[in-house]
């Protein structure tokens, strides 16, 4: 991207959307990306030459959608209100979740993932449990499973100590003075930590594109922390790559042609693939940020006693 | 030049008596041997690149390539393509009927300040079928067929497609008034359809060779052709 003027950068130049330009500086376009690296690293006395464009463009966008994976930390964030059928459909652009929260009175309660399946397909069946076909031989699907049904009526007790808990509610007792309440009176003598959450649960469907979640979160907000693969939709105009990767994506492209290609000696290989190893392990250490004052609030804090 | 060069044909072909040629016999050979010099400008440029490759060429008065590069620059010419009827995205490649000059080489096409890739049409589908690649306003792509260039993305309006090409050289018209009574032709380069050779002068001495080869086998001369052809390889020889 050419250099912009500060009317530019701050107004957008009077056009609208007024932010257009707010951070951009920060990022270089996957057209920058496309035309330097033919211009400085492709070419007749290059070690890439005579390859089309859209190799290169290949390899640059896949080394975008990497990047994005992990190392930009670039986490998108979308909330929505879960539906009465307690799904949240997956955003367009979503790969993988960082974090899944639910937003009430103000607050954002972060929510754990159902370690027992809370979905499922089900075909219809028969008295005698055979399933049933259409014409074109394809088996019959109820609207909800039995599981998916018990679920969005609230008939689903859950394991985690929510609300959902078959003692939640119940009355609790009192043992050599002390008062237990939610457990079943009888042989229990610890707590299950990793159901120990009075959060709402969920559990992603990747297949079917939603994520399902327990009973209580019907018509609530949920946050959606998520990360994306950089493509922008298909919209090349607006894919971009953080200007301390910009060294790593062009390596990238090289060792991913030189790799590809007939004839090119192992050396040459390898030096590329070293480059482009050691590129990304320096723009990571660059953005992640560790400098003098972070690490003197953290150390500050070393001496804190956890009562 | 091109009367020059005809003279020097003539010389040698007199010499000993050995022969003479026609106005119309020398202009097409004269075309011949242009368009054999033309396009061996393009592989002795790829010589040069692959001699910097071995970094067995020099820079300054010592780069070659550089020469070649402007020669053949000298024949390009860029040009707005003509759309081809109602369709968006196709357009008739540079000819004597559309842009003024037929294209010896594509040397790219582009729109907006944005070149589009020329695209096999082994790959065009493939290419547009993958969501990565899929040719976009942004880098977008064309294939050939015949004398129709085809551009993708497809958009509603058609865009202002411009070409950048190597055309070919003019033919060569050593042009003359007869003045009868068995008298030789004088050269007239006043003629409307006089044309001299487009080729630079220190082609001169390739032209000739070239000229003398074709003259000498149309007057079944084998010393003319063995003179001339060892002649020129010598020079080719040299330049290298």
């Amino acid at each position: 991207m050419s250099y912009i003027s500060q009317y530019d950068y701050y107004e957008n130049g009077g056009n609208a959307p007024e932010d257009a330009n707010w951070g951009s500086y920060q990022y270089v376009s996957l057209k920058d990306i496309v035309v330097n690296y033919q211009l400085m690293y492709s070419g007749n006395h290059s070690l890439v030459n005579n390859e089309e464009r859209y190799k290169i463009l290949f390899h640059a966008k896949r080394a975008i959608q990497e990047l994005n994976y992990d190392a930009f930390k670039e986490i998108k964030v979308l909330q929505l209100n879960v539906s009465e059928d307690l799904r949240f459909i997956l955003p367009s652009d979503y790969v993988n979740w960082v974090r899944i929260s639910y937003f009430q009175n103000g607050v954002i309660r972060p929510m754990v993932e159902n370690i027992q399946v809370n979905s499922a397909k089900a075909y219809l069946q028969a008295n005698d449990n055979r399933i049933l076909f259409d014409q074109d031989g394809k088996a019959l699907q109820p609207e909800y499973s039995p599981l998916d049904f018990s679920r969005i009526t609230a008939q689903q007790p859950s394991i985690y100590l929510n609300s959902l808990s078959p003692y939640n509610g119940l009355m609790g007792y009192e043992y050599e003075g002390c008062w237990y309440f939610d457990f079943a009176v009888g042989a229990r003598f610890g707590l299950n930590t990793e159901t120990a959450n009075a959060n709402p649960t969920f559990r992603i469907d990747k297949k079917s594109g939603v994520i399902n979640f327990d009973s209580t979160m019907a018509n609530e907000s949920c946050i959606l922390e998520y990360v994306s693969d950089g493509m922008e939709g298909g919209d090349d105009t607006q894919v971009t790559v953080n200007k301390l990767f910009e060294d790593y994506v062009y390596a990238y492209i090289s060792y991913q042609i030189l790799n590809s290609k007939l004839g090119v000696q192992e050396y040459v290989v390898n030096r590329a693939r070293k480059a482009k190893s050691a590129l990304l392990r320096n723009a990571k250490i660059r953005l992640s940020n560790i400098h003098p004052g972070r690490l003197l609030m953290n150390l500050r804090g070393r001496d804190k006693w956890i009562k | 030049m091109i009367n020059d060069i005809r003279n020097t044909v003539l010389a040698v072909l007199n010499k000993n008596n050995y022969g003479y040629i026609s106005p119309q016999d020398f202009n097409l050979y004269a075309q011949q041997a242009q368009m054999d010099l033309f396009e061996d400008y393009f592989y002795a440029y790829n010589y040069q690149v692959n001699k910097e490759n071995q970094r067995t060429s020099g820079t300054d008065y010592a780069d070659i390539k550089k020469g070649y590069a402007e020669v053949i620059d000298f024949f390009s010419v860029t040009s707005n393509l003509t759309q081809n009827g109602g369709a968006t995205n196709s357009f008739f490649l540079p000819s004597l009927a559309t842009t003024g000059s037929d294209f010896y080489l594509i040397n790219k096409i582009f729109t907006g300040g944005i070149e589009l890739e020329r695209v096999n049409q082994s790959k065009i589908l493939l290419l547009n079928s993958s969501p990565l690649t899929a040719p976009s306003t942004m880098f977008p792509a064309y294939t050939t067929q015949g004398n129709i260039a085809t551009i993708y993305p497809v958009s509603s309006a058609a865009p202002t497609i411009t070409c950048q090409y190597i055309r070919y050289p003019k033919p060569p018209k050593w042009t003359y008034v007869d003045l009868g009574n068995n008298s030789e032709p004088v050269f007239d380069q006043t003629q409307p359809d006089y044309q001299d050779f487009e080729l630079f002068p220190d082609d001169a001495t390739d032209l000739t060779m070239k000229i003398l080869q074709y003259a000498g086998v149309s007057i079944r001369e084998a010393s003319v052709v063995q003179y001339a052809g060892a002649a020129e390889a010598t020079e080719t020889n040299s330049e290298k």
